[in-house]
């Protein structure tokens, strides 16, 4: 459903993602934890774009939301210039007799990889078959982002519902405004959804009038009148006080019940262990475990992981 | 002064006033600084809120980054010269330079509207900048996660909530383009001032007419004062306070 495809994010100076990969099934539920800073938080907010990748690609289903990446497109950079370059350099030390394909075929991992290394590629002088190549892929694949992020629903830490519209405005601005549902058919959707939380009667409040814990649920149900296929909830229960977290990870639970593919970056970990399906570790802008969540609070492996659950549990 | 000579005074005022006809230029005067102010607000408000759209947007690469990087550099420009120069000096060089230049022939009224509404768009982009500016981040994040576009997220979500901020700010504008009307006579436009002057100058008496402008200004901006602390009040509807 959401496939990560080795990406790198960099603030300036600051490297917050080092090369992060991973497949997000459909039905899937991954929690993300980790310490502050590892980049987890990075992590999820580039799989709708909120965060550009400086390097990778972020794939849902099969269209492409980034730029696409020449390194991960190998016969994109067997056109590149700088790789002619290195492959010729190699020819001449080659013995006498080595055709060019069958060097390009054993050297072409390791050339890939000097060239990253080494940072050779130089978008303005790898020649037009590089570009054609890299064009042709996004004219093939890649979706305008606002399309994709249609498709799935986020959840922020600070709720983020829109201060200066109504509960019902905040749920129905999105599907009617880009002409998904008509304003009856969002209207009826929402109150059916403010009715389950059992928030109906707020449906004119403005959100100040409501508590934190009413607030998130709010801002999940506004995601859900969109009908998303996946879910991001970047630590949805962080900003609560005690007693609401509750009523917030409940929601979440049935919503994981009824088959909502779903990331969660969390620090409830009694939460992460009971309902999700994959639990990864981040660390230093690197996912340094990934598991089932009885083996990774059970068995867990990376030294890393093992002293933040003896802290955190 | 005596008494005596003050109510002279306002007996010459007075007949010139009822009499002989001067209130009906007042009222000409009195409507064409309310409609050059109004009118020019509302120019000031539409360019200043454009210019600040695309102040605050993030640098982008592609082919929108280039348009936007030219779009940044023609409103620093256009903020920079109706700052940099007096008011005076915009309706003078519109007026009697930049229109005969372009052969268009438009009423002193027309022109004095557009070069204020100019002006104040150039005041008013800074004004809405820092409105939008202090619109938490999140909203605009909360938008776009949604898949609305940048700028239906600013026009629906964040320039509502930025102008409920600058509310005050933006009734200074207003009240500071009323009282700035007051230099349009430069071009012959009649408003409140040239009204009150032609008064006084049918039989060099000033004292009186000017008095009464001066009163009149301060009625117009309490009227404005007051509309806007109302107007206030309904746009805090959605707030606690």
């Amino acid at each position: 459903m959401i496939s990560v495809r080795n990406i790198y994010k960099n603030f300036g100076d600051l490297h917050v993602l080092k090369g992060v990969s991973s497949e997000i099934q459909k039905g899937e539920k991954v929690a993300i934890i980790g310490p502050s800073g590892s980049g987890k938080s990075t992590l999820l907010r580039c799989m709708n774009l909120l965060e550009e990748p400086t390097y990778g690609e972020i794939w849902l289903d099969d269209q492409l939301l980034t730029p696409a990446d020449p390194y991960l497109h190998p016969e994109v950079m067997k056109a590149s210039r700088t790789y002619q370059k290195l492959l010729a350099e190699e020819m001449a030390k080659a013995e006498s007799g080595v055709k060019a394909e069958e060097l390009s075929a054993k050297l072409e991992q390791e050339l890939i990889r000097r060239i990253k290394e080494e940072d050779l590629l130089n978008e303005k002088h790898e020649g037009s078959e590089y570009k054609n190549l890299l064009k042709q892929i996004e004219k093939e694949n890649r979706v305008n982002v606002n399309l994709a992020r249609q498709r799935v629903g986020m959840v922020f830490q600070h709720f983020n519902l829109f201060n200066n519209l109504t509960v019902m405005e905040n749920l129905t601005l999105a599907p009617v405004t880009l002409k998904l549902q008509s304003a009856e058919e969002a209207t009826e959707k929402a109150s059916a959804l403010l009715k389950r939380i059992g928030l109906y009667e707020k449906k004119d409040e403005y959100p100040n009038k409501l508590s934190g814990g009413q607030k998130q649920r709010i801002a999940i149900v506004r995601s859900l009148v969109m009908n998303p296929e996946a879910m991001l909830f970047d630590e949805p229960t962080s900003a609560l006080d005690p007693e609401m977290v509750g009523e917030v990870l409940e929601l979440i639970r049935e919503l994981a019940d009824e088959g909502m593919t779903m990331v969660i970056v969390t620090h409830e970990m009694g939460f992460a262990r009971e309902v999700a399906t994959r639990v990864l570790f981040m660390d230093g802008g690197q996912i340094k475990e990934e598991n089932t969540p009885e083996e990774f609070f059970g068995n867990p492996q990376n030294p890393r992981l093992q002293e933040f659950l003896s802290k955190v549990l | 002064m005596t008494i005596q000579s003050l109510v002279t005074k306002w007996n010459m005022f007075f007949d010139t006033f009822l009499n002989k006809g001067g209130y009906k230029e007042v009222l000409t005067g009195l409507l064409n600084t309310l409609i050059i102010a109004l009118l020019a607000l509302v120019l000031g408000i539409i360019i200043g809120t454009i210019i600040a759209a695309i102040e605050v947007q993030p640098k982008k690469y592609g082919a929108w980054g280039k348009t936007l990087a030219v779009l940044k550099k023609i409103s620093g420009i256009y903020v920079a010269f109706f700052r940099g120069t007096p008011m005076v000096v915009q309706l003078l060089l519109g007026y009697f330079v930049i229109l005969p230049l372009l052969g268009i022939n438009l009423s002193s009224i027309v022109v004095a509207t557009l070069i204020m509404g100019l002006n104040s768009g150039a005041y008013v982009s800074e004004i809405m900048r820092s409105g939008i500016l202090s619109v938490d981040i999140g909203q605009m994040e909360a938008g776009r996660a949604l898949g609305l576009g940048y700028g239906t997220t600013m026009w629906k979500i964040i320039i509502p909530q930025a102008v409920k901020n600058i509310l005050p700010t933006l009734g200074n504008e207003l009240i500071s383009l009323v009282k700035e009307t007051s230099v349009v006579s430069f071009i012959g436009v009649v408003d409140l001032y040239k009204a009150f002057r032609n008064i006084g100058s049918g039989n060099y008496e000033y004292m009186m007419p000017f008095l009464v402008m001066a009163v009149i200004y301060i009625v117009i901006i309490l009227i404005i004062t007051f509309a806007l602390k109302m107007m206030e009040r309904g746009l805090r509807a959605s707030d606690k306070r």
